[in-house]
């Protein structure tokens, strides 16, 4: 089950952190992702690592802590999408299907004129948008 | 690479694995010694560390090498032994709980910038207290019984010269009841070596005893085994020693007595050479021996690949019995313990070639026996060994992590082994640089024991701060772990410690929600700590915490509260985040020469008063000519540079208070915090004086002002306002000043009370610096609230206006009476008052005596009303600026009213602004003359819509038909139409029909349309040009659409005339005034309450006025067809000969030149089919007219349709048309402007009948005037009439 998504902008700051978990456990996911800046950092500084194509935007499993997995995938304008999954088993593939869909979700909030670069997404739809591709998301590696 | 023994871990392990010495000591010993304030143990230990030894060594090869540095480890027997659990626990806790008391004082201070903290060296980050504890934690598992290393080596037996039978004694110490257990459970070999040392205090008497005893012992014991050493050979206990090198031990005794005090020089080195002595003559030859011993023995048994063959089949064999983890079955004589003590001793030497291979040989073994804890040691030790080697880097992580899973696996008795391995490990890879690495290992050392954990995330945040390149999100993370375990353990110093360093990476950043959670916990602790001040700065960071829930939001202000209440002051903070500030709404308004009425008349843009302002006050017409000299010249140069406000008024500022949580807070005693310094009177007076002198003045004044506050605080009024924000919602707070004396006000900031707890402070200053550079040439581009400071000038007039009755919204058309009331609070009188309105289209001036007429009335044509009366009021022009008669002056209790009258003209939202200047009688002031302004919005909504059609009447020259249709556009309002008048006297207007016929309704309800009818007469006889170019002087002709009883309105009146002429000057089409068109105004009231009429009656009614209505139809030419309609005449006689009189009016002011034709036949080529139609729709028009006629006549029918039959006949037999136009078929006339011309036709008539006779067009041409090309585009030019239907009837006389 995916219990946080984040998008992080080209200055790491937070432009949208949901939790899908029902506990409160926001502050938690918030160092997630916030920690794993660092490991996106250091993927994008040794390119070498970072696969085999040049402009391979998913950056694969970041690392995994205890109880999640954390993934990472790197916009052309340096904007992150972090995963955060308690799915043990998961599939590289479900996960760049995941960030294809995501990344257009994103792409269609920010053309949206009345939305400010840099500033935090709070369009209603692009939030229900997400959510639904979450919910596939737990269909698809369920099924 | 730099030699891995320099690296913090080599110098850790040739300080922890070196041979260890078992020291035995009688009582008498120890006493002697602690003469000196040190026992034994720490009065040698000092000289068990050698720098340079300088021995040779030869292991297991030929080849010696030589030893440089080595160092003993001493213990009293009672100590080697593992230490206790909970003592070591209770021992680390106090080491962490003494190490967060060090750091309190840094707790107050500033947390450090991130990038100083990335900048700065890794020993100022790092707390030195970490070594101290890790060598601690490390410690917790000495003496253990798996690892050969820590087993002493050698047995050091100390008797004191004063102990009876000292040989005895010494046989007697070594007595195996008191040692320790490892030398008896068989772990270790209890034959060690020996050492005797007898001691001798100098103090008890001279040496000699002491030789004996020493011969004897060597008798005993083998001469080279016994020593003696002499202490205490100071008497008086006074020396001291440089670099004493008890130091160590001072913490422990107290800090006035000397260590060593009583050791002399002698002494000093006496024990120097002993332990040198000891071991280089002693240990490391007996090591040296033992390795070559056992060497040789594994040789034997192990080495070559028989013994090997032999072992795995042996161990084979073995493995069902031995499978016990705790490996215990090896004793000291089993082969497995001998190498390994063959490598721990080789380590210790230094030869770690030969304690690798040792290693790896027994790894084997104890992996293949299942003996956990033995085969992780040996792992470690090889890791270890790997790394001072400096070799393969991979194996010795390999070692190091193997090691460390295998102690983890062997259960919580392996969690410290497996905390010091990972400690180990953690160094190695720091001394690498792998510090990434390394602190992943510190967070795998994290066990249960929280408090450790708390340390090793520490620790390891700080190994994520020092990676290349810094890896500061999960510092910043770990660091945070780490606090929150601390804070379990209540190490609450430490909690906030690593809390205030985390606060640096997100310091700057938007992780509101991290950052929130940092702050307030930080507060919480201090608080807990008693610390308040420092908790209420980091409460503050949490404030505005618009992020968070509203829980969240609820307890963060709660708890911040809290603190705030127990520290027991009321803070005064800069810059407090609740409420937010909008310093873009600061709105400055204040009144220099410009006053305004209202707060909406203030924020009306400057630019549209200037413009109003223009030509009324002095100084701004003037300005346009020379601004330059004349602005130097009206207001002293000091007085441009600020603003000017004048005492006892108050200035006034708004600015928005934003709440930012969904909480409502409240908030009190918002006031501004202002400055004012006074000013002497000697400026005043001297307001030319230059520049400078003015500003020393002032600055002079300032310094006196701020020494004496308290005439500050009396000098000025605030304002203080109490407001509760609800969440989320934005309040503009109207905060005013009112200076009470003269000088310089400047205003500084806002201040609010939050909760009645807290005083948040705002200045205004930043922003403004910013602005003033901006800020171009004052005039240009004002805006209030540019410029905070003031300078007080004293006291003047001020009037002060109000326009009663001023609906808010009101009917198109609404005409009433208003009242302006103009108020004088001061003394003194102001003069020479002028007032200008922007829309005289709504607004008009009133004479002063129309102030106590009553409005509809007074407007009713009185029945022997004269003339002159309306001529007096015809020559009122409205004027752009109105004076107001010389001899009134406003001052003290009396107000002044004066009329006004208001009209509705257009529907719309209208902006009316008055504005009125006024002279102060003061001439000494810097302000001489002041407005006035006031602004009023006036909602107009549509009424009536009315239109005007008007034709040429066909019957009546100069007559024109009106059709008026009026329709009520309101959703509610009922109107009751009172009066159509004309303008001008040459119009005479009068209905048609009795207007009870056409609408017997009073009123004209919502939504209802009325259409009638009105015949315009133009009555002017003659072209003079000089009644019609002064359309000013309203003399009308009415129409009263009301019961006769009903008086008319005087449409000459004084509001209506004047508004008519405003709506004329409106409503201009073309720039020149038509003569042809005509004025309507249409005057309706409200509808009369049915109930009682004592009530008074609405003070207003409704004017429509449409100016320009022309009467010109579709040509400038009107002409009319004269003779008789019906004649008898006998048709057997002869055909009827009928004359016929046209007359042509030319009604432009051109001459026309004008041909008519007549057609006789219907078919003639020379109509248009035009015609054909127009005639052919004539006659079924005649046919349907005709159907109603025969109701009334019955001798008519017969002709009628008969004459319908011979109508019919003529079309469709295409004959002879029954009548034919006499005389020429054409006629022209030229016509000169505004004349008439007769022209006679004549019409032949063959049967009896009626006839239309339109059979007729009129072709003109205007002859253009010379010099009139322009008027002859924009007109018709030329153009063709076709004839009017004029119906003759004619019959058969009998």
């Amino acid at each position: 089950m995916i219990v946080c998504v984040a998008v992080v902008g080209h200055q790491n700051n937070p432009l949208y952190i949901q939790s899908f978990t029902e506990e409160d456990d926001a502050l938690k996911l918030h160092h997630i992702v916030h920690c794993s800046l660092d490991v996106v950092d250091e993927r994008v500084n040794n390119p070498k690592k970072s696969g085999p194509t040049l402009n391979e935007t998913f950056l694969g499993l970041l690392y995994p802590t205890e109880n999640y997995k954390v993934y990472g995938y790197l916009t052309n304008t340096k904007v992150k999408f972090i995963l955060v999954t308690t799915d043990l088993d998961v599939r590289d593939a479900d996960v760049r299907n995941f960030f294809r869909s995501f990344h257009a979700a994103y792409v269609d909030a920010v053309s949206n004129p009345f939305h400010v670069p840099g500033k935090k997404i709070t369009s209603k739809t692009f939030a229900n948008r997400v959510s639904t591709i979450v919910k596939s998301f737990g269909l698809s590696s369920a099924g | 690479m730099v030699d891995p023994a320099t690296t913090p871990l080599g110098k850790m392990l040739l300080d922890e694995i070196t041979p260890v010495v078992m020291v035995l000591r009688t009582p008498l010993v120890e006493e002697s010694c602690l003469k000196n304030g040190l026992s034994l143990l720490q009065m040698l230990t000092p000289f068990s560390n050698f720098n340079s030894i300088d021995v040779p060594v030869r292991t297991s090869s030929d080849q010696p090498y030589r030893l440089q540095k080595f160092k003993l480890r001493l213990f009293y027997e009672s100590d080697i032994r593992q230490p206790n659990l909970e003592v070591a626990k209770e021992r680390l806790k106090q080491v962490i709980t003494q190490a967060g008391e060090k750091d309190l004082s840094e707790l107050c201070s500033d947390p450090p910038q991130l990038s100083n903290v990335v900048s700065s060296p890794e020993s100022e980050n790092l707390p030195s207290w970490f070594q101290f504890f890790n060598k601690e934690l490390i410690h917790t598992v000495s003496f253990s019984d798996h690892e050969a290393f820590d087993h002493p080596v050698a047995c050091l037996l100390v008797v004191s010269s004063k102990d009876e039978q000292p040989i005895n004694r010494f046989v007697d110490l070594f007595n195996t009841n008191k040692l320790p257990s490892i030398l008896n459970d068989g772990v270790m070999d209890p034959k060690i070596l020996k050492h005797y040392l007898l001691v001798h205090d100098n103090q008890d008497g001279s040496s000699e005893k002491a030789a004996k005893i020493l011969t004897e012992m060597r008798s005993t014991f083998g001469p080279n085994e016994c020593h003696l050493l002499c202490i205490n050979s100071s008497q008086d206990g006074k020396i001291e020693h440089q670099d004493n090198p008890w130091d160590l031990y001072k913490s422990h005794t107290s800090p006035s007595q000397h260590l060593g005090c009583f050791l002399n020089i002698d002494d000093f080195n006496e024990i120097k050479d002993l332990m040198q002595e000891l071991s280089s003559k002693h240990i490391i030859p007996y090591m040296e021996q033992k390795i070559r011993v056992l060497n040789q023995q594994v040789s034997a048994t192990r080495k070559g690949f028989r013994n090997q063959l032999k072992n795995l089949w042996w161990r084979k064999g073995k493995d069902d019995t031995f499978d016990s983890p705790t490996g215990s079955m090896y004793t000291f004589s089993s082969i497995e313990s001998q190498i390994r003590i063959l490598g721990d001793y080789a380590f210790m030497l230094r030869d770690y070639e030969l304690a690798l291979s040792n290693y790896r040989l027994i790894s084997t073994d104890y992996k293949l026996d299942k003996a956990w804890k033995r085969y992780a040691g040996v792992q470690e030790m090889m890791g270890l060994t790997y790394f001072l080697l400096d070799q393969s880097r991979k194996e010795a992580e390999y070692c190091m992590e193997n090691a460390f899973i295998t102690y983890l696996k062997t259960g919580s008795s392996g969690q410290q082994n497996a905390t010091r391995c990972g400690l180990w490990w953690v160094e190695m890879l720091k001394a690498r640089d792998q510090c990434k690495e390394a602190a992943t290992v510190y967070f795998r050392i994290c066990g249960e024991e929280t408090l450790y954990s708390a340390v090793m995330l520490e620790q390891a945040s700080y190994c994520y701060l020092l990676a290349k390149p810094p890896m500061l999100h999960k510092y910043g993370f770990h660091l945070i772990l780490s606090g929150d375990r601390y804070k379990k353990c209540d190490q609450i110093k430490h909690a906030i410690r690593t809390y205030r360093s985390a606060t640096s990476v997100y310091r700057g950043t938007t992780w509101g929600h991290i950052k929130d959670h940092i702050h307030f916990h930080i507060g919480q602790w201090y608080a807990f700590l008693g610390m308040y001040d420092v908790a209420v700065t980091h409460m503050l960071e949490v404030l505005a915490c618009s992020n968070e829930s509203k829980t969240t939001q609820e307890v963060f202000l709660r708890d911040f509260l809290q603190i705030v209440q127990k520290t027991g002051k009321t803070f005064e903070v800069l810059k407090l985040q609740l409420p937010v500030i909008n310093i873009s709404s600061l709105k400055v308004i204040f009144e220099d020469h410009r006053t305004y009425a209202s707060p909406a008349a203030a924020s009306v843009k400057e630019s549209l008063w200037y413009s109003l302002e223009e030509d009324i006050s002095p100084s701004l017409s003037t300005t346009r000519s020379n601004w330059l000299e004349l602005q130097s010249k009206v207001i002293p140069k000091k007085y441009k540079e600020s603003n000017i406000c004048v005492a006892g008024e108050a200035v006034k500022v708004g600015i928005e208070f934003k709440n930012p949580l969904q909480i409502p807070i409240s908030i009190s005693s918002v006031t501004l915090i202002c400055e004012l310094s006074a000013k002497s009177d000697e400026i005043e007076s001297d307001s030319n004086s230059s520049t400078s002198e003015l500003r020393n003045d002032v600055e002079s004044q300032k310094l006196t002002a701020t020494k004496d506050g308290s005439s500050d605080v009396s000098s000025f009024t605030l304002s203080e306002i109490d407001i509760s924000i609800g969440g989320g919602e934005t309040i503009m707070v109207q905060l005013m000043v009112t200076p009470k004396v003269e000088g310089i006000l400047n205003i500084v900031g806002v201040r609010w009370k939050l909760s009645g707890s807290v005083v948040g402070l705002y200045k205004f200053e930043s922003n403004l610096v910013k602005k003033k550079i901006a800020r171009g040439r004052r005039k240009a581009n004002y805006s209030p609230g540019n410029d905070l400071k003031f300078i007080v000038i004293k006291s003047l007039p001020k009037l002060e206006g109000i326009i009663h009755s001023l609906p808010e919204r009101a009917y198109t058309g609404h005409m009433r009476q208003l009242i302006l009331e103009l108020r004088n609070q001061s003394e003194f009188p102001v003069k020479n008052l002028k007032m200008k309105i922007n829309q005289p289209r709504f607004l008009s001036v009133g004479m002063h005596d129309e102030l106590d007429t009553k409005f509809p009335a007074c407007l009713e044509k009185k029945k022997n009303s004269e003339l002159s009366g309306a001529d007096g009021n015809c020559s009122r022009v409205p004027q752009a600026v109105f004076l107001f008669p010389e001899d009134i002056s406003i001052h003290g209790e009396t107000p002044l009213s004066w009329p006004l009258w208001l009209h509705a003209a257009v529907p719309g939202n209208i902006s009316l602004y008055v504005t009125i200047y006024y002279e102060t009688g003061d001439m000494s002031s810097i302000i001489k003359y002041r407005t006035l302004r006031m602004y009023y919005n006036l909602q107009v909504l549509p009424s009536l819509n009315v239109s005007f059609q008007i034709s040429p009447c066909p019957s009546r020259l100069k007559h024109f038909l009106v059709h008026l249709d009026v329709m009520n556009q309101t959703i509610s309002e009922s109107f009751q139409i009172h009066q159509l008048s004309t303008v001008g006297h040459q119009w005479e207007i009068s209905l048609l029909q009795p207007f009870d016929t056409i609408f017997p309704l009073q009123s004209l309800y919502a939504g209802q349309a009325l259409s009638c009818f009105f015949m315009l007469k133009n009555c002017e006889e003659s072209i003079s040009s000089d009644k019609t170019s002064s359309p000013s002087c309203i003399l009308g002709n009415d129409a009263s659409l009301q019961d006769s009883s009903d008086m008319l309105f005087d449409i000459s009146g004084s509001p209506l005339a004047d508004f008519h002429h405003c709506e004329r000057l409106q409503q201009r089409v073309t720039p020149q005034d038509d003569p042809n068109a005509v004025d309507f105004i249409l005057i309706s009231r409200p509808p009369k309450s049915d109930t009682v009429s004592g009530i008074s009656d609405p003070q207003y009614i409704y004017s429509h006025h449409a100016c320009h209505c022309s009467t010109l139809g579709t040509g400038p030419i009107t002409w009319l067809i004269d003779g008789p309609r019906t004649m008898h005449h006998d048709f057997s006689a002869s055909f009827c000969e009928i004359d016929l009189r046209m007359t042509i009016y030319n009604s432009s002011d051109a001459a026309v030149f004008i041909r008519v034709n007549t057609y006789d036949s219907p078919s003639s080529n020379g109509q248009s089919s035009d015609a054909t139609t127009l005639q052919t729709a004539v006659p079924t028009g005649n046919q349907s007219g005709w159907h109603e006629v025969p109701v009334l006549n019955d001798i008519k029918v017969a002709s009628q349709v008969l004459g319908t039959q011979v109508g019919k006949s003529s079309l469709s037999l295409d004959s002879v048309s029954p009548f034919i136009w006499s005389g020429s078929s054409a006629t022209s006339v030229q016509l000169g402007p505004m004349s008439t011309a007769e022209i006679p036709m004549k019409v032949c008539i063959f049967s009896p009948g009626s006839y239309n006779l339109s059979d007729y067009a009129l072709n003109w041409n205007l002859v253009a005037v010379n010099g009139d090309g322009n008027e002859g585009e924009m007109r018709q030019s030329s153009g063709t009439c076709h004839g009017y239907p004029y119906h003759l009837t004619l019959l058969q006389s009998s």
